[in-house]
C-alpha cells in the first residue's frame, strides 16, 4: 500500500522490534520445559535418577553443584532459572513494544500531519463534498485502527506464526500421527472462523446505521425540544426513539449472537484435539512404539493448544486487517485529491485592483441542472463601493465566491487588476482580500487573537483601531477580560450582532484592498451600520468594497447596486437609477419600506 | 429560536469528544454501583440463567485439569517399560469428551445470555433516558452543551454496555475461578496455600498501582485526542475563514505540534500497557517456584505431602493468577464504565417538569384571553428579565411585541407556554391560571411558529401531520392551501411523501418556513405565537409567506414578534418592553404620534433609509 512509505522513516524501529519479540517468544516457549524440569526431577519420586540422563538439565546442576545436589537444590536452581528467563523475556517484550509504538506512533503522526496538509489544501468544493464530520472521523479514527494495524502487525507478525510453525513441527517431531489432529481439526476451526467473521462484518455496517438513526432522533429532540413540548408530542417521539432503539438492539444481538459461535467452537476443537493426542498417545504406547512416552504426551498437548491459539490470532488478525484497509481506503482518498483550485504564479501588480467579472457562468461542482449564475459581466473600479441586493438562494454569495477562488467558475474569467485570479499565486490573491461571511466564523482564542487572525503580527493599538472601526469597542471593552476574553464554543456566549463585527474587525485590521461583505453586517441595526459604513469610507478610501445585503438601507448608499435574479444581473446603478428602471428593486424597496420611509423622509 | 432573551447561558456546538474527556473517578461509587446493578437487575431471569451457568462454566473449568491428570496418570512406568491402563483411560477420555461437549454448550450460552443481557440492559437504559430528556424542561436543553447530552445518550451507554457485556461476567466469573482454584489448592495443603496466597497483597498491590500510573497516560491520550479532534473540527467547520485569510499553514503547524505530544504520550502508554503483562506474568511464576519449592521442602521434612497433591497445586496456581491478571485488565473499563454510568444518572436525577395542573378546561370553547399580572421572571437570579409585568390580550386579538434584543421579548412565550416557571405573578387564560391547566391541554390550543424552523428527517406528510396526529389527507391539504405551501409542494417530484433529509436542508428557507406555518394550521390552535417567524427570510418571500400569516391568524388570538415593520404593522396593538417592563403600547399611528421608544426604535431599525 501506499501508505507504508510512512513507515520508513522508523524502518530501524520496525525492523529491531519483530527481532525483539523473538526474545520474548524464546523465553515464553521455554517455560513450559523448565517447569516440567521442576516437577519431573526436582519433585518427582526418583528424579535425582531420572536427571541423569537428561543432558542439559544434568549438566547445569553439575556445573553448579557437583555431582551430589538435593531435589530441593533442582526446583531452587531452575525456579530462579525461570524468573530469571521471565525477566529477560519481559524485558524483550516491552523493549518490543518500545519500538513497535515508536514506529507506528511515529507512523500515525506523520501520517496524520500530512493527511491534515492535504485537507487544508484541498479547495472549499472538496472539503464541501468530504463533510466536516467524515474529514474529523479519517483523521482521527481511520488513522488510530491504522497505527493500531501497524503496531499489531510488528508485535504479532512473529509471534503468531512462530507458535504456529514452531508448534506444528514440534508436534510433528513428537509423532507425526499428530499431525492427522491437526490435519482435522483446523479445518473445522478455520471454515467456523471464516463463516462467522464473513457473515458479521456486513452486518457492521447495519450496526452504523442504526446507531446513526438512533443519534439522529436524539438530535431531533434535543434541539427541536421546544417544537416537541409545544405540540405536546413527548409520547410520540418516546415511540419513535424505542423504535430506533428497538432496531439497534436488534441488530446488535445478530452480531453478538454470531460471535458467540466462536468460543464454544474453539473450546470444543482445542479440548478434542487434547484428547485425541492422549489416545493416540495411548495406543502408541500400547503397542510400544519406541519414543512414546508420558513427557511427549505432555508436550504434545502443549503444543496443539498452541497451534490451535495461533490460528485464532491470525484470523484476528485477518479480522483487523481488514477493517484497517477500509480506514486505509479513506485516508487515500484525501491524500489523492489534488486541489481543484490551484495557485497560478503571478505576484500581481499592486496599484491596480479593479475587479472584472467577463461572461462569468457558474455551477457547483458535481451537481447537475441549472447554472447558479449565468453569463455574468460587471466591472468594479477600484475604490468602488458595489452593493449586491437579492433574493434569497439567486446566487449572490456564489457570485462574490469566484473572487478570492474558492471556487472557480464553469465558464468565463474572474479578473483581479486585469489579471486571470488563475493566474495568480492563491496567497498573493487572498492576501488582497478580506472576507467577511453572515455566519461569523470565531475561533476557540481571546478576542485579540480572534482579531491577530486577519494580521498575525498587529499590535494592540492596531486591534483597538480595527475594533473601533467595527464599531465593537464598547462591548469588547466592557467584556470581563477586555481583548484577552476568550470565546468558547464559536462565540455562543456572543449576540449574533457581537460577533459579526469582531469578524468585520477581523477583515478590516488587514487592511484589504478588496473588502467583501457576505450579509456580514444583516444582525446590526441601522444606526450602528450607517456608523460602520462611515468609518470604513473614512478609514479605507481606495478598498474596494463589495457587500451583499437584505435591506435597502444597506445598500443605499452604495455608487452601484447590482440587482440579481435568478443568476443574471438584471441590472446595476446606483439607487435612485434603480427605482426608476428596476422593476424588482422596487418591489423589495416597497416590501421594507412600505409607509415607512416617508415619516423620516 | 430558543435564546432566552439572550440571558441563558451559551449552549450548542461542542460535539461528543468534549464529553469523552471526562473519564474522571465516579463520585459516588456505592451509589452508582447500586443503581445500575438495579437496571441490570431488570432482565433477572436472565441473570439468574447467567448466574447459574457460569457457576458451572467455573466448576468444568476447574474439573478439566482434574481429568485430564487422572487420565495421564494411567501412563505407568513399570521398569523401563510404559504400560497403559486402556480401560480406564478410555473411560476418562469419555468423561473428558462429555465434559467439554457440555462446557461448550454451557459456554454458547453464557454467550447468548451475556449478549442479551447487555443489550436489554442498554435498551431499556436508553429508553428511559431518552424518556426522561423528553419530560425536562426547557431549561435544562437551553443551559446544556447539545453534544454532551447526545455524548451521554451515545458514548456513555456504550460505555456501560461494554462493561455489562464483557466486564462483569468477566469480572464475575474471575472471582468464581479465584475461589475455585483457592479451593482446591486447601483441599490439597493448607499450609502451601498460606505460602502461595503471600503473593497475592503483592500481586494486587503492584497491579492496581500500575494501573492507576497507566490511567495517568491513558487519561492524557483521551484528552490529546480530544483536543485533536476539536482542532480538527473547528478548523474544517470554519474552512472557508482559514482560506481567505491564508492561514492554512498556521492551522497545519498548530495541528502538527498537537500529534506531537499525542504521539509522545501514546508512546509512554503503550510501553506502561506492555509492562503490565511481564509483571503479572514474573508474579505468576515466582508464586509457581514458591509452591515447588515450600512442597519439595515440605516433602523433604516428611510433612505430609504427595507428589500427586504438589503437582495439582502447580496446576491450580496457573489457574489463580490468570483471574487476577484479568480483574486488573479490567481496573480502567469498569472505572470508565462507572464514570459514565453516573453520568447518565446524573440526567436521571434532574427534576421533571413540574405539571400540577388538575383544573378541568374547555379548550373547545374557550374564548383565548390573556393576561399577565404582576410577573417577575429572572434567568439567572439576581438578573431579572420581567419586572411586574403587566399586559391583557383581549379575545382575538393581535399583538405585536417589540423591543431590544434582550428585552424579554422571547421570554413572554416561554412563560405563556410554561417552557420557564415565573417567579411571581399570575398567568391567566380565560381567567385560569395556567398553573391550574396541564400542560398538554395548555400546550395544545397554544401554536408556535420560531424563527428557526424544526423539522424532522421524515416525509413532508409527516412533518405537518406533526401538528395534529390525527388529521385526514384532506386536513393536510386544507392546510398546505391555507399556508400557501400547496403549490410548491406539489410541483415536488413525489409531493407530500418527499423526504426531508438533514432537517429539511433540502428546502430554502422560505419553503421551510412554509411548512412550519402548515403545521401550526393543521393543529387549529386557540392562541398562536409567532416568535421571529419570518426575520430569516427575505423580504419578498416575506410577502409571498405574509398572506399565509394573515390567513393564519384570523379568528385567533396572536402573539407576534418581529423586529420587520411589515411584519407588524397591521398588530391590533402594539407593546413597547424596555428593561423588563412594557414602556409603550398602542396602535402604530398612536406610538409614532407619541415619539417616543417606539419611534426611536422605528426610525432605528426600519426606516434607517433617511440616515
Amino acid at each position: 500500500m501506499k501508505l507504508a512509505k510512512y513507515l520508513k522513516p522508523y524502518l530501524f524501529f520496525a525492523i529491531i522490534s519483530p527481532i525483539l519479540m523473538i526474545g520474548e517468544v524464546m523465553a515464553d516457549l521455554s517455560l513450559p520445559k523448565l517447569m516440567s524440569y521442576i516437577v519431573d526431577f526436582g519433585i518427582a519420586e526418583g528424579g535425582l535418577e531420572e536427571i541423569v540422563d537428561s543432558g542439559m538439565p544434568y549438566e547445569i546442576m553439575t556445573a553448579l553443584f557437583g555431582s551430589d545436589f538435593t531435589q530441593m537444590n533442582v526446583i531452587i536452581t531452575f525456579g530462579v532459572m525461570m524468573l530469571l528467563i521471565v525477566l529477560v523475556g519481559g524485558f524483550f517484550g516491552t523493549m518490543c513494544a518500545y519500538t513497535a509504538a515508536k514506529a507506528s506512533q511515529g507512523f500515525g503522526h506523520d501520517l496524520r500531519c500530512d493527511a491534515y496538509r492535504r485537507v487544508m489544501s484541498l479547495s472549499i468544493e472538496q472539503t464541501d463534498k468530504f463533510t466536516t464530520g467524515s474529514l474529523v472521523t479519517r483523521m482521527t479514527n481511520d488513522i488510530a485502527m491504522l497505527i493500531e494495524l501497524v503496531e499489531m502487525i510488528l508485535r504479532m507478525c512473529v509471534r503468531s506464526p512462530m507458535f504456529l510453525i514452531g508448534g506444528t513441527v514440534m508436534l510433528l517431531s513428537l509423532n507425526l500421527k499428530f499431525g492427522v489432529v491437526l490435519l482435522c481439526s483446523l479445518p473445522l476451526l478455520l471454515a467456523t472462523l471464516i463463516l462467522v467473521l464473513s457473515k458479521s462484518i456486513p452486518l457492521f455496517s447495519t450496526v452504523q446505521k442504526k446507531l446513526d438513526r438512533v443519534n439522529s432522533v436524539v438530535q431531533e429532540n434535543v434541539s427541536g425540544a421546544r417544537v416537541v413540548k409545544a405540540y405536546v408530542r413527548e409520547d410520540y417521539e418516546t415511540n419513535r426513539f424505542s423504535t430506533a432503539n428497538g432496531e439497534l438492539k436488534d441488530i446488535n444481538l445478530r452480531v453478538l449472537r454470531l460471535m458467540a459461535i466462536i468460543h464454544p467452537v474453539l473450546n470444543i476443537l482445542q479440548n478434542l484435539a487434547i484428547i485425541a493426542i492422549i489416545l493416540i498417545g495411548g495406543i502408541d504406547i500400547k503397542n510400544g512404539i519406541a519414543g512414546m512416552s508420558v513427557g511427549s504426551v505432555m508436550a504434545g498437548i502443549t503444543y496443539v493448544t498452541q497451534v490451535i491459539m495461533s490460528i485464532m490470532m491470525v484470523t484476528m488478525m485477518f479480522n483487523s486487517i481488514s477493517r484497517a484497509i477500509a480506514s486505509g481506503k479513506r485516508i487515500n482518498e484525501i491524500m489523492d485529491s489534488d486541489p481543484t483550485v490551484k495557485s497560478g504564479l503571478s505576484d500581481g501588480s499592486s496599484d491596480d485592483i479593479a475587479v472584472s467579472f467577463e461572461n462569468v457562468s457558474f455551477r457547483y461542482p458535481g451537481t447537475a441542472g441549472e447554472d447558479v449564475l449565468h453569463d455574468i459581466n460587471l466591472n468594479i473600479k477600484r475604490g468602488e463601493t458595489l452593493a449586491i441586493i437579492g433574493s434569497t438562494g439567486c446566487g449572490k454569495t456564489s457570485l462574490v465566491s469566484l473572487v478570492p477562488r474558492f471556487y472557480d467558475p464553469s465558464a468565463g474569467k474572474v479578473k483581479v487588476g486585469g489579471i486571470d485570479v488563475k493566474d495568480y499565486k492563491l496567497s498573493v490573491l487572498r492576501n488582497k482580500i478580506s472576507y467577511v461571511m453572515q455566519k461569523s466564523e470565531l475561533f476557540s482564542d481571546t478576542v485579540a487573537n480572534n482579531i491577530r487572525w486577519g494580521k498575525e503580527d498587529a499590535t494592540l493599538e492596531e486591534i483597538k483601531d480595527a475594533v473601533e472601526t467595527a464599531q465593537a469597542k464598547d462591548f469588547v471593552e466592557n467584556l470581563p477580560n477586555g481583548y484577552d476574553d476568550y470565546i468558547a464554543e464559536k462565540g455562543a456566549s456572543l449576540s449574533g450582532g457581537q460577533k459579526q463585527r469582531l469578524s468585520i474587525a477581523r477583515g478590516v485590521i488587514r487592511k484589504p484592498e478588496i473588502l467583501i461583505f457576505d450579509d456580514a453586517t444583516s444582525a446590526l441595526d441601522l444606526v450602528t451600520e450607517a456608523k460602520l459604513r462611515k468609518a470604513l469610507h473614512e478609514k479605507m478610501k481606495d478598498t474596494t468594497v463589495i457587500m451583499i445585503a437584505q435591506r435597502i438601507a444597506s445598500v443605499k448608499e452604495a455608487d452601484r447596486i447590482a440587482v440579481i435574479e435568478d443568476g443574471t444581473i438584471k441590472h446595476c446603478a446606483p439607487h435612485e437609477e434603480l427605482m426608476r428602471i428596476s422593476e424588482t428593486y422596487r418591489d423589495i424597496y416597497d416590501s421594507q419600506m412600505k409607509n415607512g420611509g416617508d415619516i423620516s423622509e | 429560536m430558543g435564546r432566552p432573551g439572550g440571558q441563558g447561558p451559551g449552549r450548542g456546538g461542542g460535539g461528543p469528544m468534549n464529553a469523552r474527556i471526562n473519564r474522571e473517578k465516579p463520585k459516588n461509587l456505592k451509589r452508582t454501583i447500586g443503581r445500575l446493578f438495579r437496571y441490570i437487575g431488570k432482565s433477572s431471569a436472565i441473570l439468574v440463567a447467567l448466574l447459574g451457568i457460569m457457576i458451572c462454566v467455573t466448576v468444568i473449568d476447574l474439573l478439566g485439569p482434574f481429568f485430564q491428570q487422572k487420565a495421564i496418570d494411567t501412563f505407568k512406568i513399570v521398569g523401563d517399560k510404559t504400560i497403559v491402563d486402556f480401560e480406564s483411560l478410555t473411560v476418562y477420555l469419555v468423561i473428558m469428551a462429555i465434559i467439554f461437549v457440555i462446557s461448550s454448550v454451557l459456554f454458547y450460552a453464557q454467550g447468548l445470555l451475556s449478549a442479551k443481557l447487555s443489550q436489554s440492559t442498554v435498551f431499556i437504559m436508553r429508553n428511559d433516558l431518552f424518556r426522561k430528556i423528553s419530560r425536562l424542561p426547557i431549561s435544562y436543553t437551553d443551559n446544556h452543551r447539545h453534544g454532551d447530552i447526545m455524548s451521554r445518550m451515545t458514548n456513555d451507554v456504550e460505555n456501560v454496555s461494554n462493561a455489562v457485556s464483557s466486564s462483569i461476567t468477566m469480572l464475575f466469573s474471575s472471582i468464581m475461578t479465584l475461589c475455585g482454584a483457592f479451593a482446591m489448592m486447601i483441599y490439597y495443603s493448607w499450609q502451601i496455600t498460606l505460602i502461595a496466597i503471600l503473593t497475592i497483597p503483592i500481586t494486587i498491590l503492584v497491579s492496581t498501582n500500575l494501573a492507576k500510573f497507566m490511567r495517568k497516560y491513558f487519561i492524557r491520550q483521551q484528552k490529546l485526542l480530544g483536543k485533536l479532534n476539536g482542532e480538527v473540527e473547528e478548523m474544517v467547520t470554519s474552512y472557508k475563514t482559514v482560506v481567505a485569510y491564508g492561514k492554512e499553514e498556521k492551522a497545519v503547524n498548530n495541528f502538527a505540534s498537537e500529534s506531537e505530544a499525542l504521539r509522545k504520550n501514546s508512546i509512554s502508554a503503550r510501553v506502561w500497557g506492555s509492562v503490565m503483562g511481564p509483571v503479572m506474568n514474573f508474579l505468576g511464576n515466582f508464586q509457581y517456584v514458591l509452591i515447588a519449592a515450600s512442597g519439595g521442602f515440605m516433602m523433604l521434612k516428611g510433612l505430609g505431602i504427595t507428589i500427586g497433591a504438589i503437582q495439582a497445586m502447580l496446576q491450580y496456581s496457573k489457574k489463580f493468577t490468570h483471574p487476577i491478571n484479568q480483574i486488573a485488565n479490567q481496573y480502567s473499563a469498569i472505572l470508565t464504565a462507572l464514570a459514565a454510568a453516573e453520568r447518565i444518572f446524573e440526567i436521571m436525577d434532574s427534576e421533571n417538569e413540574v405539571d400540577e395542573g388538575k383544573t378541568e378546561f374547555d379548550a373547545e370553547n374557550m374564548k383565548g384571553e390573556i393576561v399577565f399580572k404582576d410577573v417577575d421572571f429572572s434567568y439567572v437570579e439576581g438578573k431579572p428579565v420581567l419586572k411586574k409585568l403587566n399586559l391583557k390580550v383581549e379575545p382575538g386579538q393581535k399583538i405585536a411585541i417589540v423591543g431590544a434584543t434582550g428585552s424579554g421579548k422571547t421570554t413572554i412565550v416561554n412563560l405563556l407556554t410554561r417552557f420557564y416557571e415565573i417567579n411571581s405573578g399570575t398567568i391567566t387564560v380565560d381567567g385560569v391560571d395556567i398553573k391550574d391547566i396541564p400542560k398538554d391541554v395548555l400546550r395544545k390550543f397554544i401554536g408556535i411558529v420560531l424563527q428557526d424552523t424544526v423539522l424532522f428527517c421524515d416525509t413532508i406528510r409527516t412533518n405537518i401531520k406533526y401538528g395534529n396526529d390525527n388529521a385526514t389527507e384532506e386536513d393536510i391539504k386544507k392546510a398546505t392551501k391555507t399556508s400557501n405551501a400547496d403549490r410548491f409542494i406539489e410541483r415536488l417530484p413525489e409531493g407530500y411523501d418527499t423526504e426531508l433529509t438533514e432537517a429539511g436542508s433540502n428546502l430554502s428557507q422560505g419553503q421551510r418556513q412554509l411548512l412550519a406555518i402548515s403545521r401550526a394550521v393543521l393543529a387549529d390552535p386557540k392562541i398562536l405565537i409567532l416568535d421571529e417567524a419570518t426575520s430569516s427570510v427575505d423580504t419578498r418571500t416575506e410577502m409571498h409567506i405574509q398572506q399565509a400569516m394573515v390567513n393564519l391568524m384570523k379568528n385567533r388570538t396572536s402573539l407576534i414578534i418581529a423586529h420587520r415593520l411589515s411584519t407588524i404593522r397591521d398588530a391590533d396593538v402594539i407593546v413597547v418592553l424596555s428593561g423588563g417592563v412594557i414602556v409603550e403600547s398602542g396602535n402604530h399611528e398612536e406610538l409614532l404620534a407619541l415619539g417616543g421608544e417606539y419611534s426611536k426604535l422605528y426610525s432605528n431599525q426600519f426606516a434607517g433609509i433617511a440616515t
